[in-house]
């Protein structure tokens, strides 16, 4: 089964009070296990989204979809990257824990449903 | 090219060029009458001048020799004009060169350099003319350029049946562009393929490796319109560009596949044939026509890649080149470049009143780039509170991850008191 593992948080002002050596250590965890997951076939797709500053939410507001600056989410936890994964559940786990140990940000593993 | 060039370069000749500069124009504009055409020679001597002086040394009669050049050069401009058609015919028949038996020939030639033109037809978008190209004339797949721009195939497949179907539509022909349009035409298939260029080398660093194939498809197709057209000066300085920028790709990323700046590159591993050969491109193209951006941007690279270390890079020189860029091809990333030589040569602090300029350029306002080398030469000029901050916007507005990753890094490298 696909699962769709969420990193919420990571980038831009919730680095900003990280020490250089916190962040070069998070930087080159996370582009080994890229290239991990990417060398056992276990990924199907992944990507790093950008700032969640430059985002613009549409809502529904007053009868009319209305577009605002910002991200949905509180910055600090709003999406930063996904990795879609075809594997088991327990192994999907595994590596959202990996990273967790790594960046200490909240991950979610969601199934994908077949269509 | 030579490393003389480092040493005998000082500020005084971009002061002596600027001086002689509206001497020679005037001269020459009294003579000749087209003033258009006449400043366009004195600004292809200037660049002449720029390259060849600091190796040859300034010559005793320095005014007399930019005329000289400058006339030359108006001369074969207007030479050029009616003789275009003959001459690109000549290159078509000329056997020499890199044609081999199993060639088509001429009129291979002949539609390779149609069709090129058609796929960069300026009825279309961009991204629709590189994809094009890149199908029709590289013979890439459409899998392989969907892989290459990181969009289903589906997407890209898409993409290229509306291209095709807008060239119909415009009611275009399989022969060249008439010759009124043909510099015009030629000057958007160079942009195209130096965006193919750039599609892959800015990404190198990025996981996805594949990207690397653009940079060597743009440089295969770039040499062989200089093939075509041996005679075009911005052919041949595109050609000496790319192979100039691309001769720094093993030194550009770390093993981890993180930026490292030009400045701190190790310039042994650099593609010393590659640039050799961008060089020597160069030297034969300089002079024998029109000056134009590439040729330009491909001498500032060249200027960079002969510099043995960072301390030894030509600034005054490269700062004389970005003004004679500023002139011909003016824009905001240009004066952006402008102003990282100027605080170079002149200080941190001239730099950045150069930037000021920039604050209010709409093309300006949303890119990360202004933020980044604001942040380079506040950094510079020992402000690093200040400089943090634009890294830290900088990082945040830009769209490539390696670039979000070098700039997070530099912003926090500059939360602690510098080392030493």
């Amino acid at each position: 089964m696909k699962y769709m593992i969420m990193m919420f948080g990571g980038v831009g002002e919730s680095l900003a009070d990280r020490s250089p050596e916190w962040i070069s250590r998070m930087q080159a965890t996370m582009m080994t296990m890229d290239r991990e997951l990417r060398e056992s076939g276990e990924v199907v797709d992944s990507r790093h989204l950008m700032d969640p500053t430059q985002a613009t939410t549409v809502r529904f507001t007053g009868g009319a979809p209305t577009p605002t600056d910002g991200p949905f989410a509180e910055i600090k936890e709003s999406l930063a990257g996904y990795w879609i994964v075809e594997t088991t559940k327990e192994r999907a786990i595994e590596i959202a824990s990996q990273v967790a140990a790594v960046v200490e940000y909240p991950m979610e593993v969601r199934g994908i449903m077949e269509e | 090219m030579s490393a003389a060039r480092a040493t005998t370069s000082t500020p005084a000749l971009g002061d002596l060029l600027r001086d002689l500069a509206p001497q020679v124009l005037g001269a020459l504009t009294r003579r000749h009458a087209q003033f258009d055409a006449c400043e366009d020679a004195v600004q292809e001597a200037l660049l002449a001048a720029t390259v060849q002086w600091p190796t040859d040394g300034v010559p005793a009669r320095p005014r007399a020799w930019l005329y000289t050049v400058a006339s030359r050069a108006l001369v074969d401009h207007w030479r050029t004009d009616s003789a275009r058609r003959r001459r690109e015919l000549q290159a078509a028949l000329d056997p020499v060169g890199v044609v081999g038996p199993d060639d088509r020939g001429r009129a291979g030639d002949d539609d390779t350099l149609v069709l090129l033109f058609l796929c960069c037809h300026p009825a279309l978008s961009p991204p629709s003319q590189l994809a094009l190209t890149l199908r029709a004339v590289g013979g890439l797949s459409t899998a392989e350029i969907a892989a290459a721009f990181l969009v289903p195939e589906g997407t890209m497949s898409q993409r290229i049946r509306r291209a095709k179907q807008r060239i119909r539509d415009t009611g275009a022909r399989f022969t060249l562009p008439p010759p009124d349009e043909r510099a015009g035409r030629l000057r958007v298939v160079l942009h195209v393929l130096y965006l193919i260029f750039n599609e892959g080398y800015t990404t190198r660093a990025g996981p996805h490796l594949h990207r690397t194939d653009l940079t060597t498809e743009a440089i295969r197709l770039i040499r062989l319109l200089h093939r075509l057209q041996p005679a075009a000066p911005e052919v041949a300085g595109l050609l000496a560009l790319m192979l100039l920028t691309d001769a720094r790709r093993a030194a550009r990323t770390d093993a981890d596949g993180s930026i490292v700046p030009l400045a701190e590159q190790d310039r042994t591993r650099w593609d010393h044939t590659a640039i050799a050969e961008g060089q020597a491109l160069l030297t034969r193209t300089l002079g024998t026509g029109l000056v134009g951006p590439y040729q330009i941007q491909a001498a500032i690279t060249a200027l960079h890649d002969e510099a043995a270390t960072a301390d030894d890079t030509d600034w005054p020189q490269i700062l004389a080149l970005y003004d004679l860029l500023s002139h011909v091809d003016p824009g905001p990333v240009v004066t952006l470049s402008r102003a990282v030589a100027t605080a170079m040569v002149h200080g941190p602090k001239a730099g950045l009143a150069l930037l000021g300029t920039l604050g209010t350029d709409e093309r300006m306002a949303h890119t990360h780039r202004l933020e980044a080398v604001r942040g380079h030469l506040l950094e510079q000029s020992g402000d690093l509170p200040a400089a943090r901050e634009c890294y830290l916007r900088a990082a945040q507005a830009t769209g490539s991850l390696p670039e979000r990753r070098y700039l997070t890094r530099r912003a926090a490298d500059l939360r602690s008191p510098p080392p030493g």
